[in-house]
């Protein structure tokens, strides 16, 4: 039997003085292996045109569509509707700036990260287009790419206690981007190098190790790991210049 | 290259790390403590004659008259630290609270749960170890003649599922946060501070059962 | 309205866009480059098999060299490519690869010793060689001669992207998100920027520049079922078609994947089929053997996805909810496999059709995939009919792909043509002064703004935007898919008339305030009907079957009259395109011949009429 599912949607609009925040309610019949993707545009093509939210790719791998379901970041467009109650909440995600109802501005915090963390390979090799590419083994190359595999959703941020006391908290996506660079062998930056980017508050040592990051990463990242990881390399760095500093 | 770039830039601050370290060894050390606090009190449980012996020996070689005062600063340093992280402002405690609610996640609520026994802690503590410290030496038959009192009794059995819960939640997420307890490792974690859990909630409440039937 | 100002202007982020900035930053250059969606949310980043280049690394690969990647690139193409293009394009890819490599992509390397592969279901042995430990491999994609896709597991798309735009943010790029340029400034001869809507506020701002890029990636949103992502509708040919000076080249060439999921058309990669993935109808029987003794599930996309629709016509699909649909079966490739080489595969599957691949069958049918149609440009990537404006990536029609691309081989475009185009767009940069007319931008300003205005208050009448925008893709769905014939394409051309009709009529329902999701569709919708109808005339006009262009009333491959592009004009004011043609390349190092899969007859051309030209082979 096709369920009726309840949608409240949180509705603000920034841009329109007359909008207030609130939660609206949507009814929508179920249909076979339908997604959010599929229940949010019926929502917008049949009931309320002017809602806003995000897809791009609908298929998981751009980190477009993030949003809070029933209480927990995800991505809307791998959510099936089969695996929720009756009656389902959507939230825009905390943390980042809100565009309008369950849009948020996910792209401006990203690129202000990739600033902080110097998000690329840091080199003094110059590219010689005569020269074969540089050997590197497959194992590791697998192990950058397990890495690399970050959408950008920001869910882990969303989700992370301590990104929400703190807003200048980079989070366990900024934190995995340094890890993917460390484990680099293409990256000549020393722990030293690192530790000026990560090594306080706002980076590695800020974390709390609430592990909400690990547990809602769409694409199951191994934060958890790399944040254990990072917090001793950087931890015995700090050890380390005390004892050569003079 | 860094190196000459260095001279002309602020050298970064190591302070936070070392702060960390500090708050995780603090937090270690005190668990440490409570564990050998443990077998001086429970081992009531074998005879006040045990305790009195272990007590003496502390005793006479002066650990309860230095070691005392030096648990109570190392419980006040790793308080400040730990406070750190610690929202004080209303605002911000409503996030927090409202951040765990929406979450139904276990390790938020974890660290919610350790925030709130610590300031519990923290007074109960404090308040325990002034009494304790104030009427040295300790031997069974005061213990017992404090808890059989009765409001103590009550002290005890709120501050001991406190510091308990604090410990073994601790004990777990200094595994986690400095990486020895891996990803596939953590359910079997969570299970072994369950288990660390009751069985110190066991000993526990068996020796204030112990102190409440003990002839004075 | 704001007025931003760059030397160069790129529209799209993708790894097109972010190619050609780079090339053009690293000369020296002023760049901005703008989304819709922030940079790594391209659809570029949805590429999952890999890209084309001869590095010849392998052990499958061995010997290649971009000769044989040529060849399979003009067969490939049917012979619709610009030969000179593809040239440029197979000589310089193992070069950008590399540099990717250089940058920070994680390409799989070689790993020396036997391992197994799978071809047509049955397990082979190679064995990689121990010289060329540790560099960069490539694996087996369909119609290519030897194993030359290179790739980072399962997600190439996305970790080039993310390299690029690390590259971008290295060289310090003004890369913004959420901006949609929605007209182009020009006056009939020069372009001089774009004006462009925020998708944060609403606000127009014009952004102008003495040199404009339009990659925009490809429209396949146009048809209902499409592997492209949402925002794939067509935003960069519309504003160039606007113009009425800009061609775009082969609107009929429109390629559909064989192996797209059902319902929701996510499309699962051709490496499944590469790695020795088959295709099994209603009887769980193989049949592509039967109609390709040789490539069986291998030969090219068109051929495949051609073959299925001819064998579900034959009453042999898998009837369903949603239509019929075939089976891929990848069960025999084993876990390891399925969970380290073909993991989004593996996750798609679980999220999206809550199945496993190791035990289940996949529902698949053919689905609208790729553009090769695209803005006209020269082989320097400079748009026909405006100075200034440039054209690259799958928006662009810079043509190596002809009637069919290559799996394989429009993400390795990217950044190739973003490569070159870029080196070439500096060059322009460096000789090229414009000056800015103030009143030429505010018209454009506020002609957008009328448009706005005329939409959100529903003076041109208030037809639902969605329900158009519905009746579009129907109609192309109907008459312009994978079979094509005059009858059918002359009723959908009938339908898109009425559906042009009414777009003319949209009217918003929504109060159009900020970003409004619904204004943003309406301002488009025009121009995604006026596509629509690029492909279905320049179909009805093309008398022939070539590449993915297959005509059931013209089944063979003409070259005696059709070895020509086609180019359609949108005049200002007209009611329907107008198509004009110009040979498919100027020069032919391969001249025109049998593909060697796909069947079918040939009617030759007159050699007379081709420029043929000889490469002396080397070494
Ligand atoms: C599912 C899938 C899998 C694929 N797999 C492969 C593969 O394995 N190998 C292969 O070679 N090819 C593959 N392709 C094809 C290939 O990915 C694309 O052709 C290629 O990535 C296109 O890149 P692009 O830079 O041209 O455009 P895109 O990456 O699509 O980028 C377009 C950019 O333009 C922006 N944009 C669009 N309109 C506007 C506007 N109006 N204003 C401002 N910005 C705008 C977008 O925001 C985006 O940044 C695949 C395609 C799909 C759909
Ligand atoms: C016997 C007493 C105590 C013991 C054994 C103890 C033990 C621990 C341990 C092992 C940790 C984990 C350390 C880490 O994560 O680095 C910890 C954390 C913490 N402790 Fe205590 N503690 C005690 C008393 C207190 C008191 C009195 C407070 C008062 C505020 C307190 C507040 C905290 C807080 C807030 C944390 C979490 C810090 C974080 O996660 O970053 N503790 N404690
Ligand atoms: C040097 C410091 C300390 C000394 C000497 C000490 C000593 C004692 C003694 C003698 C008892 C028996 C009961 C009594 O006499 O009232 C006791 C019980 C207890 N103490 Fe302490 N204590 C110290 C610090 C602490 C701290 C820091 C905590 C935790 C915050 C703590 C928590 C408890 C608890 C919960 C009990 C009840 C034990 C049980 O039921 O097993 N103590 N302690
Ligand atoms: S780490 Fe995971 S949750 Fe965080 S942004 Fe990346 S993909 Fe999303
Ligand atoms: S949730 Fe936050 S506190 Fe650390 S472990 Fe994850 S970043
Ligand atoms: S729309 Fe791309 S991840 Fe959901």
């Amino acid at each position: 039997m096709a369920r009726l599912l309840k949608l409240n949607v949180f509705r603000y609009n920034p841009q329109d003085p007359k909008s207030v925040p609130h939660l609206q309610t949507y009814v929508l019949d179920e249909t076979d292996n339908m997604t959010m993707f599929i229940a949010l545009n019926r929502v917008r093509e049949e009931q309320d045109p002017g809602l806003q939210f995000d897809f791009c790719c609908r298929a998981g791998i751009c980190g477009s569509c993030a949003m809070v379901i029933n209480g927990r970041p995800s991505l809307a467009c791998h959510t099936k509707t089969k695996d929720l109650p009756d009656e389902i909440t959507l939230l825009p995600l905390p943390v980042f700036k809100l565009i309008g109802d369950l849009s948020v501005d996910t792209g401006v915090w990203f690129r202000a990260m990739y600033d902080k963390v110097e998000s690329w390979i840091h080199t003094r090799k110059e590219f010689d287009p005569k020269a074969l590419e540089e050997r590197m083994d497959n194992a590791v190359a697998e192990q950058i790419y397990e890495l690399e595999r970050c959408i950008e959703c920001g869910c882990c941020v969303a989700a992370c206690g301590t990104a929400r006391l703190r807003d200048d908290f980079m989070g366990a996506a900024a934190l995995n981007r340094v890890a993917r660079f460390v484990v680099d062998p293409r990256d000549t930056r020393t722990d030293k190098e690192y530790f000026e980017i990560i090594g306080n508050d706002t980076g590695i040592f800020g974390c709390m190790g609430l592990l909400a990051c690990e547990d809602v990463c769409p694409k199951d990242l191994p934060l958890q790991n790399q944040l254990g990881y990072l917090r001793r390399k950087m931890g015995i760095t700090a050890l380390k210049s005390l004892f050569s500093r003079k | 290259m860094s190196s000459i770039l260095a001279m002309h830039v602020a050298q970064p601050s190591r302070r936070d790390a070392y702060l960390d370290w500090l708050q995780m060894l603090s937090g270690a050390a005190l668990v440490l403590f409570m564990w050998s606090h443990m077998i001086l009190v429970s081992s009531v449980i074998i005879g006040p004659g045990a305790m009195n012996a272990i007590a003496g020996f502390f005793e006479r070689t002066y650990m309860a008259q230095i070691g005392g005062p030096l648990v109570f600063a190392a419980f006040l340093f790793h308080f400040v630290l730990a406070a750190r992280k610690v929202p004080f402002r209303a605002e911000k405690q409503g996030v927090a609270w409202a951040h765990a609610k929406m979450m139904h996640h276990r390790d938020t609520w974890l660290w919610i749960v350790q925030v709130v026994t610590a300031m519990v802690i923290l007074i109960m503590g404090a308040i325990h170890m002034w009494v304790v410290l104030t009427s040295l030496p300790i031997s069974a038959e005061k213990s017992a003649a404090r808890i059989q009192g009765g409001w103590w009794l009550l002290f005890y059995l709120v501050l001991l599922p406190m510091v308990e819960l604090h410990v073994s939640i601790g004990f777990y997420r200094i595994g986690v946060k400095w990486g020895v307890i891996k990803a596939d490792a953590r359910s079997g974690a969570k299970k072994a501070e369950n288990i660390l859990f009751g069985v110190f909630m066991v000993i526990g409440l068996v020796t204030l059962v112990r102190f409440m039937f003990l002839a004075i | 309205m704001q007025t931003h100002y760059s030397d160069l202007l790129v529209i799209g982020a993708g790894l097109s866009g972010e190619r050609i900035a780079v090339e053009a930053a690293q000369a020296g250059f002023g760049v901005t480059v703008l989304s819709i969606v922030p940079a790594r949310r391209s659809h570029s980043s949805a590429a999952q098999g890999g890209m084309q280049a001869a590095l010849g690394n392998c052990a499958m690969g061995k010997d290649d060299c971009p000769d044989v990647h040529f060849l399979d690139t003009v067969k490939g193409s049917d012979w619709g490519a610009d030969q000179e293009v593809a040239r440029m394009f197979v000589d310089t890819a193992p070069i950008e690869m590399r540099r990717l490599a250089y940058w920070g992509v994680p390409w799989n390397r070689v790993v020396p010793g036997k391992s197994f592969y799978f071809k047509g279901g049955e397990k082979f042995e190679k064995v990689e060689p121990e010289d060329r430990a540790g560099l960069i491999t490539a694996r087996s994609f369909g119609g290519t001669a030897k194993w030359r896709t290179c790739y980072t597991s399962d997600g190439t798309g996305h970790a080039v992207m993310c390299t690029m735009d690390n590259r971008c943010a290295q060289l310090g790029i003004d890369v913004r998100d959420r901006c949609e340029a929605i007209a182009l400034i020009h006056d009939g001869q020069t372009c001089f920027g774009a004006i462009v809507r925020s998708l944060r506020s609403g606000e127009l701002s014009a952004y102008l520049a003495r040199a404009t890029a339009v990659c925009t990636g490809g429209f396949g949103r146009i048809y209902k079922a499409t592997t492209n992502a949402v925002i794939c509708d067509g935003a960069g040919h519309i504003i160039a078609l606007d113009t009425g000076a800009v061609p775009v080249g082969n609107p009929e060439a429109i390629q559909f994947h064989p192996t797209g999921i059902v319902p929701t058309d996510i499309l699962v990669t051709e490496g499944c089929r590469g790695d020795g993935g088959t295709l099994l109808d209603v009887n769980q029987d193989r049949f592509m053997q039967i109609y390709e003794p040789e490539k069986a599930e291998l030969a090219s996309r068109d051929v495949v996805s051609r073959r299925m629709t001819e064998h579900m016509r034959k009453g042999l699909g898998v009837k369903s909810a949603y239509g019929d649909h075939l089976w891929l079966d990848i069960r025999h490739l084993g876990d390891k496999h399925i969970s380290t080489k073909l993991r989004e595969v593996d996750e798609i599957c679980k999220y999206f059709l809550g199945i496993d691949a190791r035990t289940q069958l996949i529902p698949v049918r053919p689905t609208q995939h790729y553009t090769m149609s695209g803005i006209r440009t020269d082989k320097d990537g400079a748009a026909y009919g405006l100075t200034g404006l440039f054209s690259a990536g799958e928006a662009a029609c810079w043509d190596m792909h002809g009637f069919n691309r290559l799996g394989g081989n429009s993400l390795a475009e990217t950044v190739v043509a973003g490569g070159i185009i870029g080196a070439k767009i500096a060059e322009f940069l460096g000789g090229h002064e414009v000056k800015f007319d103030t009143t030429l931008v505010r018209q454009a300003g506020a002609q957008a703004e009328e448009r706005i205005k005329a939409i959100v208050s529903g003076t041109n009448g208030h037809e639902d935007v969605y329900k158009v925008r519905g009746a579009l893709q129907e109609a192309l769905m109907d008459g312009c898919f994978v079979f094509r014939n005059g009858p059918d394409l002359e009723k959908c051309i009938d339908t898109l008339h009425e559906v042009y009709e009414r777009s003319g009529r949209v009217g918003l329902r929504s109060n159009g305030l900020g970003a409004n999701p619904e204004l943003a569709v309406a301002l488009k919708i025009r121009g995604m009907v006026k596509l629509g109808l690029c492909i279905a005339y320049g179909a009805l006009a093309r008398t022939e079957s070539r590449g993915s262009h297959t005509r059931e009333d013209y089944p063979e491959r003409n070259d005696r009259d059709w070895l020509t592009r086609t180019l359609a004009y949108w005049p200002d004011g007209a009611e329907k395109p107008v198509l004009k043609y110009e040979p498919s390349s100027p020069v032919y190092e391969l001249p025109p011949g049998d593909r060697g899969y796909g069947g079918g007859k040939i009617i030759p051309a007159d050699p007379a009429s081709l420029t043929l030209i000889k490469k002396e082979v080397k070494g």
